[in-house]
């Protein structure tokens, strides 16, 4: 790509617009679907009475208006009340309590995810390992959850819903989030294979002979691939953490979104949702920061030790003769 | 390595899943309460529920909700894998940047979030697994197409399709046995099995998540159970002195002939 700039700029332009598509996109679902959005969101079965909600849920005037009242108010943080899964409670509220738990979730989870990395760039899990690595990444999320459900519940008892119970239960999740559904054992062969592949390069071996470090010299080519693919296992672990969250009782953004779901509590998934986009816009957006980074760092004249002297013509005679 | 172990591995599991799914009952049978928490040595093969139901029932239905629309979805993600390995072959270089840009953007959130998102609005006549694995097959396939896709480059792409033409084969011959049959095959079939096993652990813990909060699940109907039932029949004899152990033993086992299957296939594709 010529314009070096174009990709980070691209991307910081998805950052901007993904907390924006997402609600947008799920508005138009509702409103593209055959038949009056309250009755999809709630069957006249279950509700009774669909014009009476959708005047009420503000469905009334179409999926412009809806959509525009609603950026409108959740740019002012107010996300309206929540319709079905805690009738009549700010969903902002639930999300201020959701929101931590799950960012926390997803950082403590990058730090297994983080160690596979480290070892698979460093080559301290041998290769004779990677089969183990394979069948242990096997393991869906969902069985891994609940056998740290029970550990926690055997361990803690009736205190496992206290405060350190809770802590309990985001360390146990993030340990499953960091191992289920190949999370660590991709991180361990994926770096490795980038790394290994990088290090094969003319460039390293010269960098090597000169007694200079390998790390070093592959890092600014590797960066862009690294961070690309520390986004995706980002991405991966949010996925996991809706079933991880709910299995583990943690109040976080999935539980928020699966409760949301099931009783089709449109107000909560659009929040939930949008939630989800602003942390992957986030992402997003330290990756395009990653590519700048590396960018201005390629395009920076090497430093290569010596002082760069004018030539001297007449020494130059004076070799020449 | 040789084919054929891995393909009757393969074999025997897919043709296990689907005789379970044509014996599955429509509904499951009254039981018999002295039954009750029968182990499998009282009621073979895998014992009972606490209602004295055979354990078998639970196992077909399981295999009904899931057969179909799991293999559904590994045979769109192999149709679209292969799709982009032949683009990439066709066409220019803007091709695989498409294909790159297309993953991006599906890739930018996570699966589950749009998966809720398609269970929220489906309308409730259209629910079921189907629709779910369909579109988790689409989220996957972009994946799929750009692994095929370097598949193709590392080939030769067009060259690699000149080449086989001046020597005079038919397109049929390049595309359908030297492109696809000869090079794509073990990356798009693994892949394919991949999103099938995927979709089959995705409807247990879809099911499961419903059960725990006492709703019908999203992937069939109330009078199906699911393999995600027999888990939340078992968990309590992890942490409770339920004696349903048996039931989690055999839930585990199914995830586990689904996994073997997955990696069987990939294997079976692989091997020369």
């Amino acid at each position: 790509m010529k314009q070096w700039w174009l990709r980070p700029a691209v991307r910081l332009a998805a950052a901007v617009l993904l907390p924006f598509a997402v609600p947008a996109i799920i508005t138009a679902l509702i409103w593209a679907l055959p038949g009056d959005p309250a009755s999809i969101i709630c069957p006249p079965e279950t509700c009774g009475g669909t014009e009476a909600l959708a005047e009420r849920w503000g469905l009334d005037q179409g999926p412009v208006a809806f959509f525009l009242g609603w950026v409108q108010d959740a740019l002012q943080g107010d996300f309206r009340n929540s319709w079905r899964l805690q009738q009549g409670l700010p969903v902002a509220e639930l999300l201020a309590d959701a929101v931590p738990n799950t960012l926390m979730l997803l950082a403590l989870a990058l730090v297994p995810v983080g160690l596979g990395s480290v070892a698979g760039s460093t080559g301290a899990l041998p290769r004779r390992l990677d089969p183990v690595l394979y069948v242990v990444g096997l393991v869906p999320a969902l069985v891994l959850a609940l056998v740290a459900a029970a550990v926690v519940e055997l361990n803690l008892g009736a205190s496992s819903f206290d405060s350190a119970g809770q802590w309990a239960r985001l360390l146990a999740g993030a340990a499953v989030l960091g191992l289920a559904d190949g999370a660590f054992s991709g991180a361990v062969t994926g770096t490795r294979s980038l790394v290994q592949n990088e290090s094969k390069q003319r460039y390293v071996g010269i960098a090597i002979l000169r007694g200079e470090p390998t790390l070093s010299n592959i890092l600014p080519n590797v960066a862009l691939a690294l961070a690309g693919q520390l986004r995706a296992r980002a991405i991966h672990l949010l996925s996991g953490a809706v079933v991880v969250e709910v299995v583990l009782r943690i109040d976080g953004l999935g539980d928020l979104l699966w409760g949301g779901t099931l009783l089709q509590d449109f107000g909560v998934v659009l929040a939930a949702a949008t939630g989800f986009a602003a942390i992957s816009a986030l992402l997003l957006f330290l990756q395009a920061l990653v590519e700048i980074a590396v960018a201005l760092h390629v395009r920076r004249a090497p430093d290569l030790g010596v002082a760069l002297e004018a030539p001297d013509p007449a020494g130059a005679g004076e070799a020449a003769a | 390595m040789r084919r054929w172990p891995s393909a009757t591995v393969a074999g025997a599991c897919l043709a296990l899943l689907f005789v379970a799914a044509l014996a599955a009952p429509e509904h499951l049978s009254q039981g018999d309460s002295a039954l009750a928490y029968a182990g499998p040595s009282e009621l073979p093969p895998f014992g009972a529920d606490n209602r004295g139901r055979s354990l078998v029932e639970y196992a077909t239905q399981g295999a009904q909700v899931v057969a179909l629309p799991a293999v559904l979805a590994g045979l769109l993600v192999m149709a679209l894998g292969t799709l982009g390995g032949l683009l990439s072959c066709m066409a220019s270089a803007s091709v695989n940047t498409w294909i790159q840009a297309l993953s991006e953007v599906l890739g930018a959130l996570p699966r589950m979030v749009v998966i809720l998102v398609v269970a929220l609005i489906l309308p409730d006549d259209s629910r079921g697994l189907l629709p779910i694995a369909l579109t988790w097959a689409v989220l996957s396939s972009p994946g799929a197409m750009d692994e095929a896709a370097a598949v193709a480059q590392r080939l030769g792409g067009a060259r690699f399709v000149e080449a086989l033409r001046a020597h005079g084969y038919s397109a049929a011959r390049i595309f359908g046995y030297h492109v696809v049959g000869l090079n794509l095959r073990p990356v798009v079939v693994r892949q394919g099995a991949e999103v099938m096993m995927q979709v089959v652990f995705l409807e247990i813990a879809l099911s499961y998540l419903a059960l725990a909060e006492d709703q019908p699940s999203f992937t069939h109907s109330d009078s199906l159970k699911s393999w995600a039932d027999l888990l939340n029949l078992g968990y309590p004899a992890l942490v409770l002195d339920v004696p349903t152990m048996h039931a989690l033993v055999l839930g585990l086992v199914l995830v586990g002939l689904v996994a073997i299957m997955a990696l069987s296939v990939g294997r079976a594709a692989r091997a020369r």
